[in-house]
């Protein structure tokens, strides 16, 4: 997976760059808006990482052009400023996240990650958080290469899970997700699912409770 | 301004209507008196009329009529005919003689009746038959006084009523007068020190125009520095956490790098204080923001706490989970109006003291709800409290406790208080359920109810 940097100061730019490819991707960095476009317009990436205070032309403009250009890359903002104002402007313009320096590396590689796979399962059919891997079409799932016999609701809950894992999921969601037009099911019955996922997952993926809020799918750390 | 212009006004006004009343009494009861004067005098010469001789003396013989036409006078007078020498002819002898030096026909006097009544007498000298005799005449004042009574107390109701509608009158005006100023100091009185907008300098008095003027050159002077601050903390943000972040960054890589050396633990004691010289760094941005931010009304918004608290739990889960600490909410819908992104600094803060004092093990519960008049916010723990008498200082700037577990800049909680003064709130620590714990605790009225208190 091929990331480009754009951030101009050396440092922050270098510690990306090394932190990003020890964790797997393939990362290429820029220092300007004007060279992010110039690499944008020739080279395939899978996620811009954006710093929006940039010489000249800020990261903002830039989201805006490339969104503009019908590029629907995903962008991951990076910004030294934390007002709310700075936020809702970074994600109406097309942001998909936004991270506030300072940062920690394994956060950023976390989030990169997250923004690249719900990208592709809005592509492709398939989605792996770590060694599970679900077929969004066929509504089957695999762990470990073996097939993982999931009920048809327990398949929906996980779904709603692996689509935005790394994300905590409102039991509301998953209560919805499993509902059918004609029965009254109550909270309890996500929690019964979620514990028979929990025991056929095993350790391989953990489904976290977040007490009054929901569940949070984690993949483990590469 | 009020009461000075009505003591200015009201004492003068009250004197002068006092004097007025003493002068129409006196006014009414002067020619009163001298009408009454004059017809016991009349009375006295009706009387004398019908004086006629008998023996060597002389008596008074009223015909009916008469006697029936002086008694529509209210009373009936008494009478004592005397001689010159005042030996008693007719008549009561409780009436005095005359006066011996007094010449004129008429001679009027007050006296007292018996049992010490009050009257009006006049003796009246006159000849009848050759003789010389005096008539004396007495009517006592109290039935003069039944007779006066209306008048005097019509006029001096009248008065009474005059002195009450001046004052009425005063009072209404100098009230009326004054309400643009009023309502120019109720205008000031409920600004919140954010709203530096310009007054409006068409709605007060010509007189204190000039005032309301120079007054909001000041808000533009307040305002104009209020965004310059702004602008300087965003830029120090900048300037600061960007090289903070390389520098961060680079020794998590380092310490990584040097993952089987013996310089490894210094990198990460490094790393360590490098990232609370971070957090230290961004607190005192925050309390600067807020600062600058307390003066702008346009910051203000309606915010759902609960999804804040949404947020602030998911954000610090990663934390809870490493420290295994069951971080969780019961957030019910309650909407107030705050500046977001300081309530979310405040509830950071507050979350961040939950997960540094409690130990491992522990429980952190988020929650937030309606109130009768307002909202309220609560973090609580399990940890181990802090003691009542320390609590007030808790607030202080880097004020920190001193078993207090490495992190903290000693701020949080006193950007916690900034906070909850800007939004007008009330912030209570207290200890947690079972008396186990904090619970730390914001209630945010509703706008209607603020401006009622």
């Amino acid at each position: 997976m091929r990331i480009l940097i754009v951030e101009d100061d050396e440092l922050v730019a270098d510690a990306l760059k090394r932190g990003l490819a020890a964790t797997g991707f393939a990362v290429d960095r820029v220092g300007s808006a004007e060279q992010a476009e110039a690499a944008l317009a020739t080279e395939e990436f899978d996620l811009a990482v954006v710093d929006i205070g940039l010489p000249k032309a800020d990261g903002l403009t830039l989201v805006r052009k490339i969104r503009r250009a019908g590029n629907d890359l995903p962008v991951l903002i990076l910004t030294a400023r934390d007002g709310l104002a700075d936020r809702v402007d970074a994600l109406d313009l097309g942001a998909d996240d936004y991270l506030v320096k300072p940062f920690e590396l394994p956060e950023v590689a976390a989030r990169c990650r997250a923004l690249i796979r719900r990208t592709r399962s809005a592509t492709s059919a398939q989605l792996h958080i770590g060694a599970l891997t679900l077929d969004l079409k066929s509504r089957t799932a695999e762990l470990a290469g073996q097939p993982l016999d999931v009920t048809r609701r327990e398949w929906s809950i996980l779904e709603c899970l692996a689509l935005d894992a790394g994300r905590v999921v409102r039991k509301e969601k998953l209560l919805r997700a499993i509902a059918g037009w004609d029965e009254e099911l109550t909270p309890n019955a996500v929690e019964v699912y979620v514990s028979r996922l929990r025991a056929k997952l095993g350790e391989s993926v953990a489904i976290r409770t977040v007490r009054g809020l929901g569940y949070r799918l984690d993949e483990p750390a590469p | 301004m009020a009461r000075r212009l009505l003591t200015l006004l009201l004492v003068p006004l009250g004197g002068l209507l006092l004097l007025a009343l003493l002068f129409d009494y006196l006014v009414v009861e002067g020619p009163m008196r001298t009408a009454f004067d004059r017809s016991l005098g009349d009375a006295a010469v009706v009387i004398a009329a019908y004086v006629r001789p008998t023996g060597n003396g002389a008596a008074v013989a009223l015909p009916p009529p008469v006697t029936a036409q002086l008694a529509t006078r209210g009373a009936r007078p008494v009478y004592a005919l005397r001689d010159a020498a005042g030996a008693l002819l007719d008549g009561e002898a409780r009436l005095p003689a005359a006066p011996p030096e007094v010449p004129d026909a008429l001679q009027f006097s007050s006296t007292r009746l018996d049992s010490g009544r009050p009257a009006r007498i006049v003796w009246y000298r006159f000849v009848a038959d050759g003789r010389a005799l005096v008539l004396a005449v007495a009517e006592p004042i109290g039935e003069r006084d039944d007779a006066t009574r209306p008048l005097v107390t019509a006029t001096l109701t009248l008065d009474v009523l005059q002195l009450v509608a001046v004052v009425a009158f005063v009072l209404i005006g100098v009230r009326r007068g004054l309400r643009p100023l009023a309502e120019f100091r109720d205008e000031l009185a409920s600004r919140s020190a954010r709203e530096l907008e310009p007054l409006d300098e068409r709605r007060v008095p010509q007189e204190i125009a000039p005032l309301v003027g120079s007054l909001n050159a000041l808000l533009a002077r307040v305002r104009a520095s209020a965004e310059a601050q702004r602008k300087f903390v965003a830029d120090a943000a900048h300037q600061l956490r960007t090289p903070l972040a390389g520098m961060q960054a680079q020794l998590e890589l380092l310490e990584r790098d040097a993952a089987a050396l013996p310089v490894r633990d210094r990198v990460g004691a490094v790393r360590e204080g490098l990232k609370r010289l971070a957090h230290t760094a961004h607190q005192l941005l925050t309390l600067a923001r807020a600062e600058g931010s307390a003066t702008l009304e346009r910051d203000f918004g309606d915010v759902d706490l609960a999804r804040l608290i949404e947020d602030a739990v998911t954000q610090h889960l990663d934390r809870a989970l490493e420290k295994r600490i069951d971080l969780g909410a019961e957030a019910h819908s309650a909407t107030v109006r705050a500046i977001e992104w300081l309530l979310r600094e405040l509830i950071q803060n507050l979350v961040d003291n939950a997960l540094n004092y409690t130990p491992s093990g522990g429980v952190v519960t988020l929650r937030c709800g309606p109130l009768p008049e307002g909202a309220f916010l609560e973090v609580e723990d399990d940890g181990p409290g802090i003691a009542p008498e320390e609590r007030p200082r808790v607030m202080e700037r880097f004020h920190r406790a001193s078993d207090a577990p490495g992190v903290g800049s000693g701020l949080g909680l006193a950007i916690v208080s900034d906070i909850v003064a800007l939004h007008g709130a009330r912030f209570e620590l207290a200890a947690g359920h079972g008396g186990r714990g904090t619970r730390a605790r914001v209630e945010f009225k509703a706008p209607a109810a603020r401006a009622r208190a």
